[in-house]
């Protein structure tokens, strides 16, 4: 496991130009550590019988199950119960930010690339969608090999943009969402967090699995400066001077409260909350997603 | 507060260096990009406010850091304590101002008057100072007075310097007598002068300053002066009219400490420039500059020799005056006239004082039958030679003559009836005529005393060697003076003043028959100055020099007298004498019975000198030995001051609060910086 770990370590991920490889190494890293896992039987052959509902086709009835127990009984068929999974990466400004190793953008893409790779391994369908104050990117989900590298070369591309403004590309995926799917968030939350979670909610309401990666830097969590320095906002561009070790703690207070403010939100309304500290290997993400994936479908 | 060391105040500057390199660093700090502000903007204000507070407490204590350590290295001492010792231990102080005329040179009674104001400043309350203004006396004393306010209004009105002479002995004696009667033990002599050395030689090594008494010199003068200076002119007093042109003699003199070569000098004759000649020391120390110039008509002449091209003017003007006379009309009645001149009784007479080419005098020669009053009354002088034969009227004629202002000079001989003398000029007379000395065989009298101040013979320095053979034996009256004695011990020579005129009586002839005094060479400046102390009035000093004191009335019947000084102010004379004291050259202009005469007034060349001498010099040739320890009132106040810093060790304090305060600054700058 440890050996596994070392390969999911951001710092050394970053130093991996290949995109495809870097989400691989990710993966199989991560699978190789879970041989007895209870996981291992969902599979895209999986079947399963529903009592029939008025509405359903009726070519869906299982006629021979219907002759030995005289039930209707719809069968499910296995395109079903594979997953639409929709990754929606945050590459604002504030996301390029980065105290020495990798920056969050390069943290979310590798976490992305793996979530992508993860998915197509498991034969489910994945799109992406790029935005920072406007959708930059759209890539429809889909399942076969080629699209999962059309995935990864736009995510190679990725720049990091402007102001942060989650709420659009949300609401556009909600109104064009037609099944229900999973929707991963992949973005630093710096930004009206309450419409955000808002919108997180609406996308949870219409039966869809969401899941929130709040990514921060090592920096951004410690707040670790001492000298008096003049600090910009890398969105607004604003500066604000000050003695950080003297307002350190009052920092940590503000900031802890928003990310606070961001868990229970999501929690008490459905949406999973998982808040990554760039420093810290992407195993959790993977395990996060990969329970979620595992309770909902 | 004082400080010992007070030099090491200059430090506190370095206590801007935590305040410049605050402002340097808030213009400039490093900038961070971060994701967000938006936690940061939401700190407390308070916070902020906090911080900034923190700020400037930190750049205070690190500048007060700094002040203090400063102040611990400049040692201080609490002001109350040596005040209270000074207050012990006041002084009593003489502060001495040159004012001679070399003081006027460039800036230098500028320069005198700050250091006096300087040492009033360093004069602390119950400090009592006394203040002399010298040249060659005390021009100004100001006796002791405590309140500093007062001696320094004193100061500030001491215009300038005047042009008196350096004279540092007697001003220094006034001091050190003032001390004798000073309130304070602790007793100081402050001198502010230029210093020169002409006046050293005057010191008397045997007398010193008061045992106990300090003394301070202080040198305001410059190393480097320029000046031309006249040291000496030579020019006639008193002339006769149509006198021939004279030479006026002016010496010149390079006299400061740097060599001055060239200038230019000037004649100027009743405000009318005569002559300029330009000077050219070359390589001598001084150069004579002749001028030549006539005074033909009576009058009196005010003459200037001015210098100019050097850089100190107040010696640059000499005056001087010259009178001419009309010449001397001289009668003589010759009793013994006759063709041949070696018979003539006027003959050796009017070769003395009509004989020279430009002769003062003019000479009418009469025989006694041709006296009559109106020939008598044109003449300034009448002369009996050997007249025995006037008549009554004509006696009558000379005694009215002479009561009224003339001059007779009678010499008698061998012709004159001593009992018809006796009764026609017994009223004129200095003498009466007794009876003809005659020695026998070779015998003869001569010249055996004289009066030597009498204006007729104090000219005459030649030895008295004529031989008299025959003379009358004179019985001088109580009212004449017996200016010349034979040496049998006879009256040679008298004189008597008779109403406004003057009678001489010679005991013997002017011929050669009873003398060979025609022969000798002291002959003609006899018979010249007679005549000339008959007629004229004596010859009165018209020129003096700064400082001296003089009566300007030279004529006793004059009346009222009125005079101005060189600057034009008039001269109030508090004594009938009229005499005063001018302390600047110029002339001064007197009116007296109408007629107007001028004093000149000149500056002293020793003043002109500007060589100079040592303080050391003049502190060891009046400090008393037994003045011991000489220290100066700073010294005194810097040891006291030790002295009282020991126990107080006020520095150890502050720096033992220096190192609390350094604490808290780390305390707080770690809390607020890395």
């Amino acid at each position: 496991m440890s050996e596994s770990l070392n390969f999911l370590d951001p710092s050394v991920l970053a130093g991996l130009d290949n995109l495809e490889l870097r989400a691989r190494v990710v993966v199989e890293g991560f699978l190789s550590g879970l041989h007895k896992s209870p996981n291992r039987g969902f599979s895209v052959e999986f079947n399963d019988y529903r009592h029939y509902q008025r509405g359903d086709d009726m070519r869906h009835v299982d006629w021979k199950l219907y002759a030995r127990s005289d039930k209707f009984y719809i069968k499910q068929y296995e395109d079903e119960t594979n997953v639409r999974c929709v990754i929606l990466l945050d590459t604002s400004a504030s996301m390029a930010y980065s105290s020495g190793g990798a920056s969050k953008l390069d943290y979310g893409v590798t976490l992305a690339s793996a979530l992508s790779y993860f998915v197509m391994r498991q034969r489910d369908a994945v799109g992406l969608i790029t935005f920072d104050d406007e959708i930059r990117d759209y890539i429809p989900a889909k399942c076969r090999q080629p699209h999962l590298m059309h995935i990864l070369r736009t995510l190679s591309k990725l720049k990091s943009g402007k102001k942060t403004n989650a709420v659009k590309p949300l609401t556009d995926l909600a109104a064009s969402l037609n099944k229900k799917s999973f929707v991963i968030l992949i973005s630093d939350m710096l930004d009206d967090e309450e419409r955000v979670i808002r919108t997180l909610q609406n996308l949870r309401g219409m039966g869809n699995e969401v899941i929130t990666f709040q990514i921060m830097d090592d920096a951004e969590l410690k707040f670790p400066f001492n000298e008096a320095s003049e600090f910009i906002d890398m969105e607004e561009g604003e500066s604000y001077i000050t003695s950080p070790a003297s307002i350190r703690k009052a920092y940590l207070e503000n900031l802890n409260e928003f990310l606070s403010y961001c868990r229970k939100k999501c929690q008490s309304s459905g949406v999973d909350y998982c808040l990554l500290n760039t420093a810290m290997p992407l195993d959790e993400a993977l395990s996060s997603y990969m329970a979620k994936r595992s309770k909902s479908f | 507060m004082v400080f010992l060391t007070p030099l090491f105040l200059i430090g506190l500057l370095a206590a801007a260096i935590p305040i410049a390199i605050h402002l340097i660093r808030r213009e400039k700090p490093p900038k961070v990009m971060f994701s967000t502000i938006r936690f940061l903007k939401k700190t407390s204000k308070k916070l902020v406010l906090f911080q900034h507070l923190q700020q400037i407490l930190l750049l205070l204590l690190r500048s007060l850091v700094i002040v203090l350590l400063v102040l611990a290295f400049a040692r201080p001492l609490i002001d109350r304590s040596i005040a209270r010792l000074l207050d012990v231990d006041p002084q009593s102080a003489v502060v001495l101002i040159d004012l001679s005329m070399s003081m006027q040179y460039g800036e230098t009674f500028e320069r005198a008057k700050t250091e006096a104001l300087d040492i009033i400043g360093s004069m602390t309350s119950g400090d009592e100072v006394a203040l002399i203004g010298f040249s060659d006396g005390a021009q100004l004393v100001s006796d002791f007075n405590s309140d500093l306010d007062s001696v320094r209004s004193t100061i500030n009105e001491i215009s300038a310097a005047g042009f008196g002479r350096t004279r540092y002995l007697p001003n220094l004696r006034l001091a050190d007598q003032m001390l004798e009667e000073s309130r304070f033990e602790n007793r100081a002599v402050y001198l502010i002068s230029d210093f020169q050395a002409a006046d050293i030689e005057a010191f008397d090594e045997t007398w010193k300053l008061a045992p106990g008494v300090a003394f301070t010199g202080i040198d305001v003068g410059l190393e480097e002066s320029t000046n031309l200076a006249i040291t000496d002119v030579r020019s006639p007093e008193r002339l006769l009219e149509n006198a021939s042109e004279q030479e006026i003699l002016v010496r010149v003199r390079s006299t400061g400490t740097v060599y001055l070569q060239e200038g230019d000098v000037s004649l100027i004759v009743n405000g009318e420039v005569i002559d300029r000649k330009s000077v050219d020391l070359g390589d001598r120390s001084e150069e004579v500059v002749t001028f030549s110039t006539a005074f033909e008509t009576e009058g009196s002449y005010y003459g200037e020799i001015r210098i100019g091209g050097d850089a100190f003017e107040a010696d640059n003007s000499y005056y001087f005056t010259v009178d001419v006379l009309p010449k001397i009309s001289v009668l003589t009645i010759n009793g013994e006239a006759s063709e041949n001149w070696y018979d003539d009784e006027g003959h050796w007479f009017g070769l003395a004082v009509g004989g020279a080419e430009r002769s003062p005098f003019e000479l009418v020669n009469l025989t006694p039958g041709e006296l009559n009053e109106a020939v008598l009354r044109q003449s300034d002088v009448l002369v009996l030679l050997n007249v025995g034969n006037l008549t009554d009227d004509q006696t009558e004629i000379i005694v009215d003559y002479v009561i009224e202002g003339g001059a007779l000079l009678v010499a008698p001989g061998d012709r004159v009836d001593p009992v018809s003398f006796n009764n026609q000029f017994e009223s004129v007379a200095p003498a009466l005529l007794e009876a003809q000395g005659l020695p026998n065989g070779n015998d003869y009298l001569v010249i055996a005393d004289y009066d030597r101040r009498h204006p007729i013979l104090r000219p005459i320095e030649s030895d008295w060697s004529a031989r008299f053979q025959g003379h009358w034996r004179l019985s001088p009256t109580q009212d004449s003076e017996v200016l010349m004695q034979f040496d049998n011990t006879e009256p040679a020579l008298v004189e008597r003043q008779v109403g406004d005129g003057s009678v001489i009586l010679f005991a013997s002839a002017m011929d050669l028959e009873w003398n060979n005094l025609p022969l000798q060479s002291l002959f003609l400046p006899f018979v010249h100055e007679t005549l000339r102390h008959l007629v004229q009035p004596e010859l009165k000093q018209k020129a003096y020099s700064v400082g001296d004191s003089f009566s300007v009335n030279l004529d006793e019947n004059a009346g009222s007298v009125s005079a101005r000084a060189p600057n034009g102010d008039e001269i109030i004379f508090t004594n009938t004498d009229f005499i005063t004291q001018v302390s600047e050259p110029g002339f001064v202009t007197v009116e007296a019975g109408g007629a107007e005469m001028r004093f000149a007034i000149n500056t002293l060349p020793e003043e002109s000198n500007f060589a100079r001498m040592p303080v050391e010099n003049l502190f060891d040739s009046i400090i008393n030995p037994d003045t011991n320890p000489i220290k100066s009132r700073e010294v005194q106040n810097e040891q006291l001051a030790e002295e009282l810093e020991q126990p107080q060790r006020l520095w150890w304090w502050i720096l033992s609060l220096v190192m609390a305060l350094v604490l808290v600054e780390a305390l707080i700058a770690n809390r607020t910086y890395r």
